[in-house]
């Protein structure tokens, strides 16, 4: 009943932005029930959304290729890497008061005091959170966040989002990003040239650390928009899990040689010809 | 009469016994063999990974590390297995050309995407820290590398198994995104972008590989 309600609303929250939001650019269609196999692809994609966020992922291309991508090549070549580093632990550093919250909110009392822990060692001996000390104590860092609390309470990832500037994202993490937004004490410090000096330079520092990767990827894709979708979704069951491969990593079956249509010349043996 | 009757309640109950003794055996072999098995998959991927890293900390080309590359891949990585998975559901509409094609420009692809993807880790030592059965047929390794800075280590996950002459890997789950699920996504939308056409993706992958056709 509360699944059925749950459905009914995301349903109702998808056909609405169709209609109002996305109207010119139009929702992708679901493939008709009777055709189970591209329907399970289509939820499997999990993106009612795509021609809308398709546009959007070009907008965001060309901002990075003009604005993001030349700032963060020049901060990578610019500033030495152990500089980059004390960047990098700072803004983390940071958002300890928002990951202690969540462990606190997901029950995980290991983490919060870990939280706890690595921000009074760091912001202290570690010269206000540059050097991540307790990380060379092997306390090590693991982010968290609403999304990933309301995953953990088991609220379901709604539809596939690609945010303007932000990037991929989907409607629970959406949700959990205003929400980080607004538990996050430093929001209300009154200093709004923080706020935006903080929130541009954790754009930068995350840019500049994927860049090759990201070079990589985009080089290495046939469709870089499905790619990357893939990408988000993986990465953020393994941040709801802690990547724990306690629990089982969400690997698909791969059928075995036995369950193959062809032998070793490639000949076709029992299949009826459909295509 | 009688006689006939506890022959016949006799058989059931030896029955029972015979299957109880074979769980028995059966239990001995899953105890025994179990953990051999687990260091078997674990050796396979630690002579793997010490394969590639040593060949990797040498100063090389990229056409000499794609050499290299393409030679683990076609020794350790069951290809024709993953192949089949990454192009899902469109294997069964490929015609045997296609298939044959795609096999063929998927391990091209494979090579161009990864080989030089790792080429920072030269001279990185992998530290396997164990091995369990995922299904019956498959194992999951697990390793790590990179411990050594203050952030988390990189998970790797090698999903091994069984194959003719040895044990090949069918996958690799690099902080918990998997190489064949992440192909087989994006394949999947480039086939669906071409109408649902398998010559759709072909033709990509031709024109990223650089195969004529």
């Amino acid at each position: 009943m509360r699944r059925a309600l749950r459905n009914g609303l995301a349903r109702a929250v998808v056909a609405l932005l169709c209609a109002g939001v996305v109207g010119p650019v139009g929702c992708a269609t679901a493939p008709p029930a009777g055709d189970p196999e591209s329907r399970e692809a289509f939820e499997r994609a999990n993106d009612p959304l795509e021609p809308f966020n398709r546009v959007v992922f070009v907008a965001n291309i060309v901002a990075d290729r003009f604005v993001l991508k030349p700032v963060a090549y020049v901060y990578k070549e610019a500033v030495p890497a152990p500089i980059r580093d004390m960047v990098s632990n700072f803004l983390h550093n940071l958002r300890s008061p928002v990951i202690l919250l969540n462990a606190l909110l997901q029950g995980d009392i290991d983490h919060a005091g870990t939280t706890v822990l690595r921000f009074s060692v760091n912001s202290t001996l570690g010269f206000a959170g540059i050097v991540d000390l307790a990380g060379e104590f092997g306390i090590v860092r693991r982010d968290e966040d609403f999304g990933q609390t309301l995953a953990v309470w088991g609220v379901g990832e709604g539809p596939y989002l690609m945010l303007p500037l932000l990037g991929p994202s989907n409607a629970r993490d959406a949700v959990g990003r205003a929400a980080d937004y607004f538990s996050d004490p430093l929001t209300y410090l009154g200093y709004e040239k923080f706020g935006y000096s903080r929130f541009g330079a954790k754009i930068i520092d995350v840019r500049a650390r994927n860049y090759d990767l990201l070079n990589d990827v985009e080089r290495t894709s046939v469709d870089f928009y499905a790619t990357i979708r893939s990408l988000y979704g993986q990465n953020r069951r393994d941040a709801i899990a802690n990547g724990a491969e306690a629990g089982l990593p969400p690997l698909p079956d791969i059928p075995g040689e036995e369950d193959d249509f062809e032998d070793e010349e490639g000949q076709e043996r029992d299949r009826p010809p459909t295509g | 009469m009688r006689k006939v009757r506890s022959a016949i309640v006799r058989r059931p109950a030896s029955v029972v016994r015979r299957s109880r003794t074979g769980l028995l055996v059966f239990a001995a072999w899953l105890v025994l063999a179990a953990p051999a098995a687990a260091t078997e998959a674990e050796t396979f991927i630690r002579e793997t990974a010490d394969r590639v890293f040593a060949a990797y900390a040498v100063p090389v080309t990229d056409e000499d590390r794609a050499g290299v590359f393409r030679d683990v891949l076609s020794t350790t990585f069951e290809l024709k297995t993953i192949a089949r998975f990454t192009l899902g559901r469109y294997w069964r509409v490929a015609s045997a050309a296609q298939r044959k094609e795609y096999r063929r420009l998927f391990e091209d692809f494979l090579v161009l995407a990864y080989a030089n993807r790792f080429r920072d880790l030269a001279g990185v030592k992998l530290r396997v820290t164990g091995a369990r059965m995922i299904n019956k047929r498959d194992w999951l390794v697990q390793s790590e590398i990179g411990a050594d800075g203050t952030r988390p280590p990189i998970r790797i996950g090698w999903r091994v198994r069984q194959a003719g002459a040895g044990l090949r890997i069918v996958d690799v789950i690099v902080d918990g995104i998997s190489m064949s699920v992440t192909q087989r996504d994006q394949f999947a939308a480039a086939i669906h972008a071409a109408g649902g056409k398998v010559e759709g993706l072909l033709a990509m992958l031709r024109e990223k590989t650089g195969t004529p056709e």
